[in-house]
């Protein structure tokens, strides 16, 4: 019995992983495929379509994405640690009803969020924002929650007799969040970041409301593309923004070191 | 002349309705080794925490070295802290967490090398700089959180239980590590435990907690040997006490009587206890005695005979339980060299000095 649930549990997880990654392989193929229909193995192998991706075309909208993203990291990164620390940690009053106000964001659907963003910025004048400014506030208001869940749970298990400790030893306010707080929840604050920077990335409902010509985002550009023609740029483009998002992963993990606990040091 | 490092004058801490520590006047002496001793929830903690400063005395004062601390933060008071789970710093290796108090004072980074290996060296755990809290033993994690707390060079050093979770042999050599630092340095030290065991072997001075409130005070010998009330006698160390009353007797002696009256014994008179006062009397398990090994005692016993009810060897003495004539057990501790005379059921005399049987009020 317990022989057969283990092949059953291991045949749903090889399922699951070929579910996930199979569009990815069919993605990666078509990318050298030589004729501008898509296909899965084809024939002939070539690089030509990631070297239509060296245009402005591309890499203009490309270079506006990691902008934002990582314009979008660092913000939620500051603003989610400074609300989960007033939250989580220093438990300001009616940090219940706060941190629910903070995570909230999550549970509204992204399109009525970018049509809020527009109604809201027109009608108080500032329909000018649109294009960066307003992707830059519209993808905080998206990632901020991510950064503070994450954050803020690392802060809950934060021991703080550590803070005490640092306290009789002469450690003021700021001495002890940067110096005890601050590495501690490290980790969680990075994988935080992490998930920003990759929904900002990848963004597209609420983005669609707020590019303007001339400032479009990469995913925005791809479904643009998309509405006129299924070639195999388009996977190229995706590979690409795959590795790219998986370099900035590993970045992120190498100075973060979110997926390694404290278990003994050689760090 | 003595200088008092720490004083709290008629403290308090209340929480809501509950007192917990009810107007404690304490003075510690500089440079002495001083136990807080008491069993849990007597206030000792909450009193360590006001004198560090981490909770605020609901009425009285704290002074640390004759400044009154009121509005003094935990970290301006610049005393030191070992805490009970250590709360080593665990992304930190052992020379981070012993530098730490240094280099949040600014100091240089040659002073805070130096003092991180005195520190360690005052420990025994040279060689340990580069290691993290994670790699190490409990002892050890111990040390390192005695060398944090010992490397900025404060004048006082508070101890909440720092021997709790280890086992009790490292426990035992620590307690002898701890005075031997306490010795060298020559810092005040103000010990937290419910271990009496503890506080007895390292301590110049005891201050017995009983529900908020100080129920004695003083040298361990001097505890142990004229406990002031029931509790005390029955917290530090073993002991036999029981109901009593008392009346004057001959030779400035007092008449006491044990066991409904059924069984009187003589005791030395004390100064501080009025016969009419008298509630319990306290006999420790070591002053019940053969009488043939008393023989040579040179001052005047009660004799008695009783039978032994049970015995428990402990290696180096037997605890025996006697039953004595008027119907009253008496816990004994005896020199198991003497185990063979001793079985359930067989007679013996038995001999308590008269200044062994002491009188408590309450």
């Amino acid at each position: 019995m317990n022989r057969l649930l283990t092949y059953l549990f291991r045949t749903a997880l090889a399922a699951i992983l070929a579910f996930i990654t199979l569009p990815l392989v069919v993605v990666v193929a078509a990318s050298f495929s030589p004729t501008s229909a898509v296909t899965f193995l084809p024939s002939e192998w070539t690089l030509q379509w990631y070297a239509a991706l060296w245009d402005s075309r591309w890499l203009d909208p490309f270079l506006l994405s990691v902008e934002l993203a990582v314009i979008v990291s660092l913000a939620s990164g500051l603003l989610g640690v400074l609300g989960a620390y007033s939250v989580a940690y220093a438990k300001c009053p009616g940090h219940t009803a706060i941190m629910a106000l903070l995570l909230s964001p999550m549970s509204v659907p992204q399109i009525v969020k970018g049509v809020a963003v527009v109604l809201f910025l027109s009608s108080i004048g500032l329909y000018d924002l649109l294009g960066t400014p307003g992707l830059v506030m519209a993808h905080i208001i998206l990632t901020l929650p991510y950064v503070v869940r994450m954050a803020a749970t690392a802060m809950f298990g934060f021991d703080k007799r550590l803070d005490r400790a640092a306290r009789i030893l002469g450690a003021s306010v700021t001495q002890r969040i940067r110096y005890v707080l601050l590495p501690l929840i490290r980790s969680g604050l990075f994988s935080g970041m992490t998930f920003a920077f990759i929904i900002s990335f990848n963004n597209i409902p609420l983005s669609v409301f707020l590019v303007r010509p001339g400032q479009t985002t990469l995913p925005i550009t791809v479904i643009n593309h998309l509405e006129y023609s299924l070639d195999p740029v388009l996977a190229a483009v995706n590979v690409a923004s795959l590795l790219f998002i998986l370099g900035a992963i590993i970045l992120f993990e190498k100075i973060g070191g979110f997926s390694a606990q404290f278990h003994g040091g050689s760090k | 002349m003595t200088t008092i490092d720490i004083e709290l004058l008629s403290v308090s801490k209340q929480f809501g309705a509950n007192r917990i520590v009810d107007d404690i006047s304490l003075a510690i002496p500089k440079g002495k080794f001083v136990s807080i001793l008491g069993p849990s929830g007597c206030g000792k903690t909450t009193t360590l925490n006001m004198i560090a400063g981490f909770e605020a005395p609901s009425s009285g004062q704290i002074r640390i070295r004759g400044r009154d601390q009121e509005g003094v933060p935990p970290e301006a008071r610049k005393i030191g802290l070992v805490f009970q789970n250590y709360a080593l710093f665990p992304h930190m290796t052992v020379a981070q967490n012993v530098g730490f108090g240094l280099k949040m004072q600014g100091r240089p980074r040659e002073e805070i090398a130096d003092g991180v290996s005195r520190a360690l060296k005052s420990v025994h755990l040279e060689g340990f700089e580069d290691r993290y809290p994670k790699e190490l033993s409990g002892g050890q994690q111990q040390r390192v959180a005695v060398a944090r707390a010992i490397a900025p060079s404060p004048s006082v050093l508070l101890l909440d239980e720092p021997l709790s979770n280890l086992d009790l042999k490292l426990r035992e050599a620590m307690r002898v590590e701890l005075k031997e630092i306490q010795e060298d340095l020559g810092m005040t030290f103000i010990y937290v435990t419910h271990d009496q065991e503890e506080a007895m072997a390292m301590s110049d001075r005891i201050i017995v907690m009983q529900g908020g409130v100080v129920a004695q005070e003083g040298a361990p010998a001097d505890i142990y040997g004229s406990p002031r009330t029931s509790f005390v006698a029955d917290f530090i160390g073993k002991s036999n006490i029981l109901p009593a009353s008392a009346e004057p007797g001959a030779d400035r002696n007092l008449k006491v009587s044990l066991g409904a009256g059924k069984a009187v014994l003589t005791a030395a008179r004390g100064d501080d206890v009025a016969p009419d006062n008298v509630r319990f009397c306290c006999i420790r398990p070591e002053a019940v005695r053969l009488a043939e090994a008393a023989g040579a005692l040179d001052e005047p016993a009660n004799r008695l005979t009783g039978t032994v009810q049970k015995v428990v060897n402990l290696g180096a003495y037997i605890e025996a339980w006697m039953l004595v004539d008027g119907g009253i057990t008496l816990k004994s501790m005896i020199r198991s060299t003497r185990l063979e005379k001793l079985s359930a059921g067989c007679r013996v005399d038995l001999a308590i000095a008269h200044s062994a049987v002491q009188l408590l009020e309450q």
